[in-house]
C-alpha cells in the first residue's frame, strides 16, 4: 500500500465514517467493563425496571443489567465477525494462490469446488450444523469461513494470474526465484488490496449471520449477543420497554453492519476501480 | 483478464452438485448425533409411535435404505414427521409455502423494477447533486440489516401509530367479502414487504447504476445520439437492456444473502410463511421439521438460480465466457 492510496482513503468520507464508527465500537467494548460495573450473568436485580441512575437501560426480563448485557453482545458478536472473517480470507487466499500457481488439474478442481460453494447457501447449512450439534460460537464461525471462502478465492485467484503473468515475475523467475520466493515476495504482497476488501466483505456478511441465527435461536440461550438480545427483547414489545431494551441492540447492530459495508464500499472504490469489474 | 471458465457448464455443474451435497448433509448428519436419532427425538414427545411406524422413521433417518431410498422418499414428498405440531411435514411445508412465495416474489419483483429504473436514471444524471445525494442515501440504507429496519418498522407503523398489524398474514374468524378479505392480506402484508423492500432496493439499484454509467461510456450509445434518437430511447432501448445482464448475473451471489433476512423478517412480524415455520421448529427442537424445511427450501433457492443461469444465457449469448 503506497502513500498515494493512503491518502486517496483518508480523503474519503465512506472510509472515515466507517473507521469512525468501528472505532466508537471498539472504545465500547474496551470500556464496557469500566461504564457498566456488573456481570451480565448476575440474575439479582428486579426484572424488568425501567433505567435508574444505577441501570441506565434498565434490567431484563431475567433479572440482569441490560447495558453489562449490551457491551458483552456486542463483543460477542465482534470476536464472532472477527474469526469468521479472518478464517475465511485465510482460507480463500490459500485457495487462490495455490490455483493460480499451479493450474492445470489443481486449478480446475479448486474452480469447481468453488461454483458448489458458491452455490450452497450458507446459512441453510448452518441451522442444519447448529440444531443438530449445538456447537459452541466459535465452531460456528469457522463453519461459516468454511462455507464463505469461494468467492475471494476465485478474485485472488484472478488477480494472481494477472500478477503471475506481468513482466517483473517473469524476470524474477528467469533469475532463479522459486515458486514459493514469487509466492512470498510478488503475489501475496501485491494483491494486498483484495485482502482488505474481502475481509471488509466477510466480516459483514459474518457479523450478520451471527445476528440472524442467534435472534433465530440457534446458539445457546445463556450467550450474550446483539441477535439474542433483540429476540428477548421483542417477546415483550407490547411493554414499555422497547427504547431502553429493543432499541440499542438494533442500534448498535446496525451501526456495525454500516460500518463494514462502508469500509467495503470505500476500498473496493479507491483500490483499483478496475477490481470491480473482474467479478 | 476476467474469471475465464467454460460455460455455463461450470455453474450448472455447481448448482447440481451443490444440491447434492445439500440432500447428502441432510442424509448423513442424523447418522452422525450420537445415540439412537429416533428414540432420542420422539421418546421426550407425546407422540405414540406404533412399532411399524418407529421402524420406518428409524429406517428413514437412519440411512438403513441408503441415500437411493433418501432420494425416492424425498421425491414423493415422504419428509418425516414433525413431532410438535404431529402432522407430516410436507404439509406444514405446504401449508406455509404460498406465504413465503408471497412476500418474497413481492418483494424482488418491486426491488427490481424500482431498483433497475432508479439505477438508470442515476447514473444519466451522473454527477449532478440528486445522483450523488441518492448513492449516498443508498450506500446508508445497504448498511441496515433487515432486523434493524424491520424492527424499527414494527415499532413505528404498528405498535405507535397502528395503521398495521403487527403481525400474521391475514386476520383469522373473520367473514368476509372478497375486497375486503384483499385488503386485509395487503395490510398484513404491508410492513414485512416494505422491510424486504428496504433490504433489496439498495443493492439493484446501486448494481444497475455501476453497469449503466460503464455502458453509458462506450461507442455504440455515441452513436445512438448522434443519430439523434431521444434520450429515453438511448437510455431504455439501447443502453439499459445491456445493464439488466450483470443484475441478474448477480443475483444467485446475493440470494443466499437475501434468504437469511427472509427468514428473520418473517419471524419478526410472525409471518406465517418458511422462516417463522422453521422460526417455530428451531425453537421446539423438532429436528425432523428443521431437516427438510432446510433441505426443501434450499433446493428451491438452487432450482431458481439455475433456471436464472439458464434464462440469462439464453437472454444474451456473449455470457456464454464469462462469469
Amino acid at each position: 500500500m503506497d502513500f498515494e492510496t493512503l491518502r486517496k482513503l483518508s480523503r474519503d468520507p465512506w472510509f472515515g465514517a466507517g473507521m469512525a464508527i468501528l472505532s466508537v465500537v471498539a472504545a465500547l467494548i474496551l470500556l464496557g467493563p469500566v461504564l457498566s460495573p456488573y456481570d451480565p450473568y448476575d440474575m439479582g436485580f428486579r426484572p424488568l425496571s425501567p433505567p435508574s441512575s444505577g441501570h441506565w437501560l434498565g434490567i431484563n426480563d431475567g433479572g440482569m443489567d441490560i447495558l453489562s448485557e449490551l457491551f458483552m453482545g456486542l463483543k460477542n458478536t465482534v470476536f464472532f465477525g472477527l474469526i469468521a472473517a479472518s478464517a475465511g480470507l485465510t482460507l480463500g487466499a490459500l485457495v487462490g494462490l495455490s490455483s493460480a500457481v499451479a493450474g492445470g488439474a489443481l486449478d480446475r478442481f479448486l474452480m469447481r469446488m468453488a461454483d458448489i460453494f458458491l452455490a450452497v447457501p450458507p446459512v441453510m447449512v448452518l441451522i442444519l450444523v447448529a440444531a443438530f450439534f449445538r456447537p459452541s460460537p466459535r465452531v460456528l464461525a469457522l463453519a461459516l469461513a468454511f462455507l464463505g471462502w469461494a468467492r475471494s478465492a476465485k478474485v485472488i485467484r484472478a488477480q494472481a494470474r494477472v500478477v503471475n503473468g506481468a513482466l517483473h515475475v517473469k524476470a524474477a523467475r528467469r533469475m532463479g526465484g522459486g515458486r514459493v520466493y514469487v509466492i512470498a515476495r510478488h503475489l501475496m504482497p501485491e494483491i494486498f488490496p483484495l485482502y482488505v476488501i474481502g475481509f471488509a466483505a466477510q466480516l459483514r456478511v459474518a457479523v450478520f449471520m451471527e445476528a440472524s441465527l442467534s435472534f433465530l435461536g440457534l446458539f445457546d440461550p445463556s450467550r450474550k449477543s446483539l441477535g439474542i438480545m433483540i429476540h428477548y427483547a421483542l417477546r415483550y414489545y407490547y411493554m414499555d420497554v422497547w427504547i431502553h431494551w429493543l432499541l440499542p441492540p438494533v442500534v448498535c447492530l446496525t451501526l456495525l453492519i454500516m460500518a463494514s459495508t462502508f469500509l467495503a464500499v470505500s476500498l473496493e472504490k479507491v483500490f483499483d476501480p478496475r477490481l470491480k469489474e473482474t467479478v | 483478464m476476467g474469471i475465464r471458465f467454460k460455460p455455463h457448464s461450470g455453474a450448472v455443474l455447481g448448482y447440481l452438485a451443490a444440491a447434492l451435497v445439500m440432500v447428502y448433509l441432510s442424509y448423513s448428519l442424523p447418522m452422525l448425533l450420537p445415540g439412537d436419532f429416533v428414540t432420542a427425538m420422539y421418546s421426550g414427545s407425546d407422540v405414540a409411535l406404533s412399532s411399524e411406524q418407529e421402524a420406518k422413521l428409524r429406517a428413514f433417518y437412519t440411512g438403513e435404505e441408503g441415500f437411493g431410498g433418501y432420494l425416492l422418499d424425498l421425491i414423493s414428498l415422504q419428509w418425516g414427521i414433525s413431532f410438535a405440531y404431529r402432522v407430516p411435514v410436507s404439509t406444514l411445508f405446504l401449508e406455509a409455502l404460498p406465504w413465503t412465495l408471497l412476500l418474497m416474489g413481492c418483494a424482488h419483483v418491486f426491488s427490481v423494477f424500482f431498483g433497475f429504473i432508479a439505477g438508470v436514471e442515476a447514473a444519466w444524471r451522473r454527477g449532478r447533486f440528486s445522483e450523488k445525494a441518492g448513492v449516498g442515501a443508498m450506500t446508508v440504507l445497504q448498511g441496515v440489516p433487515e432486523i434493524g429496519s424491520g424492527v424499527l418498522l414494527l415499532l413505528v407503523f404498528a405498535l405507535n401509530l397502528g395503521w398495521f398489524p403487527a403481525g400474521g398474514a391475514e386476520t383469522v374468524y373473520s367473514e368476509q367479502t372478497a375486497s375486503v378479505k384483499t385488503l386485509d392480506l395487503l395490510l398484513h402484508l404491508a410492513l414485512p414487504l416494505t422491510t424486504l423492500f428496504l433490504a433489496y432496493f439498495p443493492g439493484n439499484f446501486l448494481l444497475s447504476r455501476a453497469s449503466m454509467v460503464m455502458i453509458l461510456k462506450q461507442r455504440f450509445i455515441q452513436t445512438a445520439r448522434a443519430k439523434g434518437l431521444k434520450a429515453v430511447r438511448v437510455r431504455y432501448a439501447h443502453a439499459a437492456r445491456n445493464a439488466l445482464i450483470p443484475m441478474v448475473t448477480r443475483f444467485g451471489l446475493r440470494f443466499a444473502f437475501m434468504i437469511t433476512g427472509a427468514l428473520v423478517v418473517e419471524t419478526i412480524f410472525s409471518y406465517p410463511g418458511l422462516g417463522t415455520l422453521l422460526f417455530n421448529a428451531i425453537s421446539m427442537r423438532d429436528l425432523p421439521l428443521i431437516q427438510a424445511v432446510v433441505l426443501i427450501s434450499s433446493l428451491m433457492v438452487l432450482a431458481v438460480n439455475l433456471m436464472l443461469e439458464v434464462a440469462y444465457s439464453w437472454l444474451d449469448p456473449r455470457l456464454s465466457d464469462g462469469f
